[in-house]
């Protein structure tokens, strides 16, 4: 027997000022206080060339972080994350290019109708999981290939598809506050810190618990007063959300945006490097960021193809699965776990 | 008081629970029967998992079968699962709130489950995540689970299953002293007998999901069908 030893028969607590639920602030506050020394190092170290590749993986991670949600949390495998991002990517220059707004109203409206498309996407995890749901996420994100193949990405022409037609490409206007490259970055690791902080609050408080119960089984969480519907839906519909935001904020760096960027492979290679950068701690979707975007750039820099990556990736996947399930982030944080029971004596033989 | 009337349920052509009428009006209740008798059948009806075809269930007067699953939870029915279900990545403190998120306003949570974890003596490992548990840790939180915001029947699926005798002793002695310390009453199904016997003073026994006889625990155990039945003996 090992439970405490305490008599027992009536309920022996009684309540006090002193009884306190463990804060989640100071999580938060980390990945605030991470996110600044990483943004701060990146932009002063940093030529043109890696601030844009660095950018680009800071707004991507902000999706990873979603599609984190739906497997660390869930266990659903959605593979259409990546034309999410295209979703919002589109509507964030559809809306700027025709209206002219601040460029957080076409982030927003991006966003919005990403989580909307996010939520209608995530229908099929009402009844599905597993392989079916992969397979039906995964023909969605083909769908959304054929539709941005045959539209195109609006690039500020006039009416609804807002094709130039050869009249040049008109570019997405950064914010007013971030018109530089250095600027625009720092802007960029702003929204995913907040990103991340809005997720990671999800998880440590009722959504996460809500979303823990459903993933050791529907029944439990039902039996627990979990609305099962409800808190899938809004999974999807938050993780939606940043991915739009992740589109437009990709939008935002180059000023426009290529339809072909948003294939269906590259939903599977975003999904597989979720895995491969961690999906369970808040700092494994900057990790799958940077691998998406990074490595590739570091490889064209020394003058490799950075097409490699994907032999790369599949090899750090298989690595993963088979004997990190919780990514490059779990192992970091599994050491820092261990060395700070070093440093307080606490180690156990 | 838990009062059953005329419940069949009808998978295809099999019917694990038919023709069902009984009332449980102990504290702590026991469900015995063979494999196959249909008690996690009923405690499934119960619990809104399963619809049965034709019948009535009453818990303290109230009907039962009108309320979705969702709303038997909010109405203060618990239950545990013959595997245990402790969420691993979750403190035990956590997996008591995960259940208190949905059953009681925010101010009344971190009474009820503090309340819950000194009651099942985990308090000292409250903050301890789930995979770190042993055992007879994780059917603790189990029970403290089913003790958080203000609970009117707890049924409990083998909670003593894989634990030893002096754990399972202590799990006794919780669950006896639910009904005065919640107000709550308790159906137990269990196949250990022993533990039936020393927990229930009253017992229902299914047989072929017909209702084999019901009364108090003593005279069920010692009832020449029951033992034929369920005990094996003839």
């Amino acid at each position: 027997m090992n439970a405490e030893a305490v008599p027992m028969t009536q309920p022996q607590h009684s309540m006090s000022d002193t009884i306190r639920r463990p804060t989640v602030a100071f999580p938060l506050l980390l990945i605030v206080l991470t996110m600044a020394i990483f943004s701060v190092a990146v932009a002063f170290l940093s030529n043109a060339f890696w601030l844009s590749a660095c950018t680009s993986a800071v707004a991507l991670s902000l999706s990873v972080t979603g599609l984190a949600v739906l497997y660390g949390q869930l266990g659903l495998v959605s593979l259409c994350q990546f034309a999410l991002v295209g979703v919002g990517g589109w509507v964030a220059l559809r809306i700027g290019h025709a209206y002219h707004p601040p460029f957080e109203l076409s982030m927003l409206a991006g966003g919005v109708v990403a989580a909307l498309v996010g939520l209608v996407f995530g229908i099929p995890a009402l009844r599905l999981r597993g392989l079916y749901l992969a397979l039906v996420t995964l023909m969605l994100a083909g769908t959304f290939q054929t539709i941005i193949s045959a539209w195109g990405f609006p690039d500020g022409g006039p009416g609804f598809l807002g094709r130039a037609d050869g009249a040049g490409r008109a570019m997405l206007a950064r914010p007013s506050m971030a018109t530089g490259a250095t600027a625009y970055f720092l802007y960029v690791c702003a929204m995913a810190t907040l990103g991340f902080v809005v997720m990671q609050w999800h998880k440590l408080a009722k959504p996460g618990r809500a979303w823990a119960l459903i993933r050791k089984g529907e029944t439990v969480a039902v039996a627990s007063g979990v609305n099962v519907l409800t808190y899938k839906a809004w999974a999807f519909a938050l993780s939606g959300f940043f991915a739009g935001i992740a589109g437009a904020l990709l939008a935002g760096n180059v000023g426009q945006l290529d339809g072909r960027a948003f294939s269906a492979f590259e939903s599977l290679n975003l999904f597989a490097l979720t895995i491969v950068g961690g999906s369970y701690n808040w700092f494994g979707a900057l990790i799958a960021g940077l691998l998406l975007r990074a490595v590739p750039a570091l490889l064209t820099d020394l003058g490799i193809d950075g097409y490699v990556t994907i032999g790369i990736f599949g090899v750090a996947l298989f690595h993963a699965l088979a004997t990190a399930p919780t990514g490059i982030a779990g192992q970091i944080s599994a050491l820092i776990a261990r060395v700070g029971r070093l440093f307080s004596g606490r180690e156990a033989a | 008081m838990i009062e059953l009337t005329n419940i069949t349920v009808r998978f295809g052509g099999i019917k694990p629970i038919d023709q069902l009428t009984a009332t449980l009006k102990a504290p702590v209740a026991g469900l015995i029967g063979p494999n196959g008798a249909g008690k996690t059948t009923l405690l499934n009806v119960l619990s809104g998992f399963v619809k049965p075809e034709e019948g009535s269930v009453l818990v303290s007067g109230v009907p039962l079968l009108s309320l979705s699953p969702l709303n038997r939870v909010k109405a203060g029915l618990r239950r545990s699962f013959q595997t245990e279900q402790v969420v691993e990545d979750m403190s035990a403190r956590d997996n008591l709130y995960a259940i208190a998120d949905h059953v009681l306003p925010a101010a009344e949570r971190t009474q009820s489950v503090e309340t819950a974890l000194s009651f099942v003596r985990l308090t000292a490992v409250a903050d301890v995540m789930g995979a770190r548990l042993n055992l007879f840790q994780r059917r603790l939180v189990e029970l403290g689970k089913c003790l958080v915001g203000k609970p009117k029947l707890i049924l409990l699926d083998e909670p003593a299953a894989g634990l030893t005798d002096e754990e399972g002793a202590v799990l006794k002695d919780l669950v006896l002293a639910i009904p005065q310390a919640f107000g709550a009453q308790v159906l137990v199904i269990d196949h250990d007998v022993e533990l039936i016997r020393a927990m229930c003073s009253e017992t229902m026994v299914l047989d072929y999901g017909r209702l084999l006889v019901v009364g108090p625990t003593a005279e069920v155990l010692e009832n020449e069908s029951v033992r034929r039945a369920y005990l094996g003996e003839i």
